[in-house]
């Protein structure tokens, strides 16, 4: 639950199509107001990336998605030398915000929870 | 005592017939031979070898992605699981054939044949598992046999005696650039029904295919097989610069027949003693000095065989003699006058028992034997052994001569400036 990806409801919040339906502009309306779209990051930059699991993660990346997530990088902190963001028009748009580094940060974590369960392993001889 | 009688004349008419019946179970064709060893082994050859590629270093991938995440369980897994079982997971690439093995306690079969099978249907191969666990193996194996002279003398000698297909080298390149993309286009296509056969030694024939029908679907192996164009021989010369180890000549011929009068002849030349620590008989032999080895080659193939001489030794000079030596017993050997018949006999008695002592080992009879059983004809050492009892002069002439007309293939690995050339051989 507190892995390294963070607490989270959406599950939940996506199962039920009432609570969707209000949470969701909700989201959309913090996600802008983070402001990371403005600095041309996508979510999945902001994640914490000191343990082993994201750091295994993201040497998984594609070639392309990591050139273009150190690109992001190069962008967004010469913004904040500057402390000005992205003209408007080059923000990012919601439809590009996507969970690039989601998939392999979870495949990471089941792999290291198999393992742990194969390390405790209890063996009883039938 | 009599219970113990009983088993060990079984045993012994089993022996005798290994592998002969061969069962199609769910279209995969399945044969077990039973001597009533402690362990069994199951496995499962795959036409993929080398010669199947589409891309160079495909197959050499594929063989290090073995037992590695399935649909069923992750690499971690399936380690995890065989150590608790106590089993032993291979899997080795000939030109021909992939094998993937499982060598186990009896009575863990259930376990093994369901482990195999979900590799050979299932694989997942990911690209991350290609990049952490396949790229080092398949660098690290193409870099030792690089660095083997005797290997390397092959690989070229392969290479320029039948160019594609068979030519094709067992190694990945050293700067290869296999994606999954291509392993899994070269997995679903060599992964089909004609191309699998399931052997299994120390396990029962009966138990065995049901566990094949169980596991291997007949629907889950798909694939349409990958067909190469029939061999041919070309040969040719080359000369590699090989900075450490020994320095190394191998003069070869090819042919798209294998016959038993080839082994005969391999048998005849081979400088291999068989006494330890001594000097063969082998006319080869003569004048040996110490270190320097002569070895002859035959490999058959299912189309081809490439027959040869490996010489190594610590200088050139030593090489070159002992070549000219190997080359001189051949020229009389695959004369018009051919081989005295007490040779022969020697000869043909030597091959006899290298072919019937395969079967010893479970690597011999599965590379031997494995073939046969995947072209569904009948599987036993005693065919190949009585293939031997025939050759006679007549026969062993006709077959040798041929073959030497053909044009050699001549391979130095070594020290180029000093080793000898194919012509100054007399080749």
């Amino acid at each position: 639950m507190f892995g390294p990806l963070g607490f989270t409801l959406a599950p939940s919040v996506r199962r039920s199509r009432t609570l969707y339906k209000w949470v969701k502009p909700l989201a959309d309306w913090y996600a802008n107001l983070a402001g990371y779209r403005k600095m041309g990051l996508k979510y999945d930059d902001l994640l914490v990336e000191e343990n082993p699991e994201v750091q295994k993660a993201l040497t998984r990346l594609t070639p392309r998605e990591a050139y273009d997530r150190a690109y992001r990088f190069k962008v967004a902190s010469l913004l904040s030398v500057n402390h000005k963001p992205l003209p408007k028009d080059q923000w990012l748009p919601a439809s590009e915000d996507s969970r690039y580094l989601k998939p392999y940060v979870e495949e990471v974590v089941k792999e290291t929870e198999e393992r742990r369960v194969w390390d405790t392993l209890e063996v009883r001889r039938k | 005592m009599l219970a113990a009688r009983t088993s060990a004349t079984r045993g012994a008419a089993r022996l005798a017939r290994s592998f002969a019946t061969v069962v199609d179970s769910a279209g995969v064709k399945v044969a077990a031979v039973d001597y009533g060893q402690p362990t069994s082994a199951v496995t499962v050859l795959v036409k993929a070898g080398s010669r199947y590629q589409t891309k160079p270093g495909v197959a050499h991938a594929l063989k290090n992605f073995a037992f590695t995440s399935t649909s069923k369980r992750s690499a971690l897994g399936t380690i995890r699981e065989t150590e608790l079982y106590g089993g032993v997971l291979s899997s080795s690439l000939s030109r021909e054939y992939l094998a993937l093995t499982a060598e186990f306690l009896r009575g863990d079969e259930e376990y093994f044949v369901d482990l195999l099978s979900s590799f050979v249907t299932s694989a997942k191969l990911t690209r991350h598992e290609l990049v952490e666990i396949v790229h080092p193996v398949t660098e690290a194996e193409a870099t030792v046999a690089q660095e083997d002279s005797a290997t390397r003398a092959l690989e070229i000698a392969h290479t320029l005696a039948f160019r594609a297909g068979l030519g094709n080298s067992l190694f990945a390149p050293p700067h290869s650039h296999v994606t999954t993309e291509d392993i899994k286009a070269f997995a679903s296509s060599v992964f089909s029904k004609d191309g699998v056969a399931v052997l299994g030694t120390g396990i029962d024939q009966s138990s065995l295919s049901h566990l094949v029908e169980k596991h291997f679907g007949a629907s889950q192996l798909s694939g349409s097989g990958l067909k190469t164009s029939a061999s041919s021989y070309y040969g040719g010369e080359n000369r590699v610069e090989h900075g450490s180890g020994l320095q190394t000549v191998f003069i070869g011929y090819g042919t798209t027949s294998p016959s038993a009068e080839l082994a005969a002849l391999s048998a005849h030349i081979s400088a291999q003693p068989s006494i330890k620590w001594s000097q063969s008989t082998s006319p080869t032999s003569a004048g040996l000095t110490t270190g320097t080895t002569v070895q002859s080659v035959y490999l058959p193939y299912s189309d081809a065989a490439l027959f040869g001489i490996l010489v190594q030794g610590p200088t050139s000079e030593a090489v070159t003699q002992a070549s000219q030596t190997a080359v001189k017993v051949l020229k009389e050997a695959t004369g018009s006058s051919g081989l005295k018949s007490d040779d022969l006999k020697k000869a043909v008695a030597k091959a006899k028992f290298q072919a019937a002592s395969v079967a010893d080992s479970r690597d011999g009879l599965f590379s031997v034997l494995g073939s046969k059983v995947l072209a569904g004809s009948e599987a036993s050492v005693n065919s190949l052994v009585s293939a031997l009892d025939k050759v006679d002069s007549a026969a062993f002439s006709k077959a040798t001569s041929a073959l030497v007309k053909a044009k050699p293939t001549y391979v130095a690995v070594g020290n180029v400036d000093t080793l000898p050339y194919a012509d100054e051989l007399g080749l």
